[in-house]
C-alpha cells in the first residue's frame, strides 16, 4: 500500500524544514490533517511513519499526530450540508441528493511542526502554518 | 482533483507528486499529446479495451501506450503485437504509477510524436487515485463481474475521475450486476461523471468509447489553442 510513500513524503517535508532552519535541529512532532475521503489508513500510516523515522537521527524522536477530518458535503438538490457515508451511498439523508461540493474530507496536509534547536538553552521553536 | 485543502496547511503531503504531474502536463501540452490515465482493479479489462481501441483507431489518430505493472511485461507484448509504440514501467513494490516515473518518459520519441497517449495504471482501485500523472482525463474501468458495490467500497477513485467504463458487458446475463443502481451511485459521488458500457470481446459499445476519446482529444486541442491565444494576447 502507499502509506509508506505518504510517510516518506511527510518525513521529507520535515527534514527539508529542519534544513531550512540553518542550525542543527531535530523534530519533536509533526501534525497532519487527513480527510476521510482520501485513501489513507491512519493506522498503517502511523506504523509506516514509526518504522521509517529512525533512519534519520533528526526525526527519530518525532511523533506523528494525525487529525482525521470527517467528510462534509453540500448536496446537489438543496445544498444541504451533510456527512456522506457509505451506508447511505454517500447521499444526502434529507433529500437523497449527491455530492455537489466537498467542503471537508479531502485534506492531506502537514499543518504543524515542532522542532528543537540544539543550542545550550534548548529553545523550542514552532514553525507555524 | 481533491477540492478541499486545509486552510492552515503548511504543506500538501503529496505536493511533490502534484508539482511533477503539472510539469508532465506542460510537456504533454507542448507536444500536443492528449493523455488518458486508465485505472481499474486487476483484470477488469484495461489491456483488452486498449487492444480493441488501438485496432479500430489506426486511421483516426496516432497512439502510444505506457504499461505500468508491478512485474513482467506481458501487457506490453500484447500492445507491441499491434505495432503500437509501448513503454513499460515496472513499479516493483509500488502499487501505483507516480508522476516521477511517467516523467522519465517525457522525451521518448513516440511519446512526443503521438496524438493520444494511454497510460495503463497498476491494477488497483486504491492507490492510483492519489497520484495524478499529468493526464488530461482519468478513466476508471469497472467490470460487471466485480459487483455493483464497488463505487460504494472505493468512493475516492470514482469521485476523482472523468469517465467510468463498465466492461465485460457481454457477461451481464450471467452475473447479478445492477447497472442502473451502479450508475446512480456513481452520479451521487460525482455529478459530472459520465458512464458507458462496453464489451471488448463482442465490440459492443466500443464505437461510443472511441467517439468519447475523439471528443476529448478535440476538446484538448481547442483548449491548447485558447491558451495559445491568451498567451499571445498577454504580450
Ligand atoms: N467476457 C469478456 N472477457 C473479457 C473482456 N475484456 C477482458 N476480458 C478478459 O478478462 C481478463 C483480464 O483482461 P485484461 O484486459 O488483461 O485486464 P487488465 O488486467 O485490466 O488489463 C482476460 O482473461 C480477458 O480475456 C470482455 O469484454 N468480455
Ligand atoms: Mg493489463
Ligand atoms: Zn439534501
Amino acid at each position: 500500500m502507499h502509506e509508506a510513500t505518504i510517510a516518506q513524503s511527510i518525513l521529507n517535508i520535515v527534514t527539508d524544514r529542519l534544513k531550512s532552519v540553518g542550525v542543527a535541529a531535530c523534530a519533536l512532532s509533526v501534525e497532519i490533517v487527513l480527510g476521510e475521503f482520501r485513501n489513507v489508513d491512519p493506522e498503517s500510516l502511523s506504523f509506516a511513519f514509526d518504522s521509517m523515522k529512525d533512519f534519520c537521527p533528526a526525526t527519530s524522536n518525532c511523533r506523528l499526530d494525525i487529525n482525521v477530518i470527517n467528510a462534509s458535503a453540500l448536496c446537489s438538490e438543496n445544498a444541504h450540508n451533510y456527512r456522506p457515508v457509505a451506508e447511505l451511498a454517500y447521499r444526502c439523508p434529507a433529500c437523497d441528493g449527491g455530492i455537489a461540493k466537498m467542503v471537508h474530507g479531502e485534506e492531506l496536509d502537514v499543518v504543524n511542526l515542532i522542532i528543537e534547536v540544539a543550542d545550550e538553552e534548548k529553545k523550542h521553536a514552532r514553525i507555524a502554518g | 482533483m481533491h477540492e478541499s485543502p486545509d486552510e492552515h496547511a503548511l504543506e500538501r503531503i503529496l505536493g511533490k507528486n502534484e508539482e511533477m504531474a503539472e510539469h508532465n502536463s506542460d510537456h504533454f501540452q507542448r507536444s500536443k499529446t492528449c493523455v488518458f490515465n486508465l485505472m481499474s482493479a486487476p483484470g477488469a479489462g484495461k489491456t483488452s479495451l486498449l487492444e480493441a481501441t488501438l485496432r479500430s483507431t489506426k486511421k483516426q489518430f496516432t497512439s502510444a501506450v505506457i504499461e505500468g505493472d508491478m512485474v513482467g511485461d506481458l501487457d506490453a507484448d500484447r500492445i507491441k503485437a499491434l505495432n503500437v509504440p509501448v513503454y513499460q514501467i515496472s513499479t516493483g513494490r509500488s502499487c501505483h504509477l507516480d508522476a516521477q516515473m511517467v516523467g522519465r518518459l517525457l522525451h521518448a520519441e513516440s511519446i512526443v510524436a503521438t496524438q493520444a497517449l494511454f497510460i495503463e495504471n497498476v491494477g488497483n482501485l486504491v492507490c492510483p487515485a492519489e497520484f495524478p500523472l499529468g493526464e488530461f482525463r482519468r478513466v476508471v474501468l469497472l467490470s460487471v463481474t466485480e459487483g455493483d458495490d464497488k463505487p460504494i467500497k472505493y468512493p475516492v477513485i470514482f469521485r476523482n475521475c472523468d469517465l467510468v467504463v463498465f466492461t465485460k458487458c457481454d457477461l451481464l446475463e450471467y452475473v447479478n450486476f445492477d447497472l442502473s443502481a451502479a450508475e446512480k451511485n456513481l452520479k451521487a459521488l460525482n455529478p459530472k461523471l459520465k458512464t458507458m458500457r462496453v464489451s471488448s470481446k463482442t465490440g459492443d459499445g466500443i464505437y461510443e468509447w472511441i467517439n468519447w476519446l475523439n471528443s476529448q482529444m478535440t476538446e484538448y486541442q481547442a483548449q491548447l489553442k485558447n491558451e495559445h491565444h491568451v498567451h499571445h494576447a498577454a504580450h
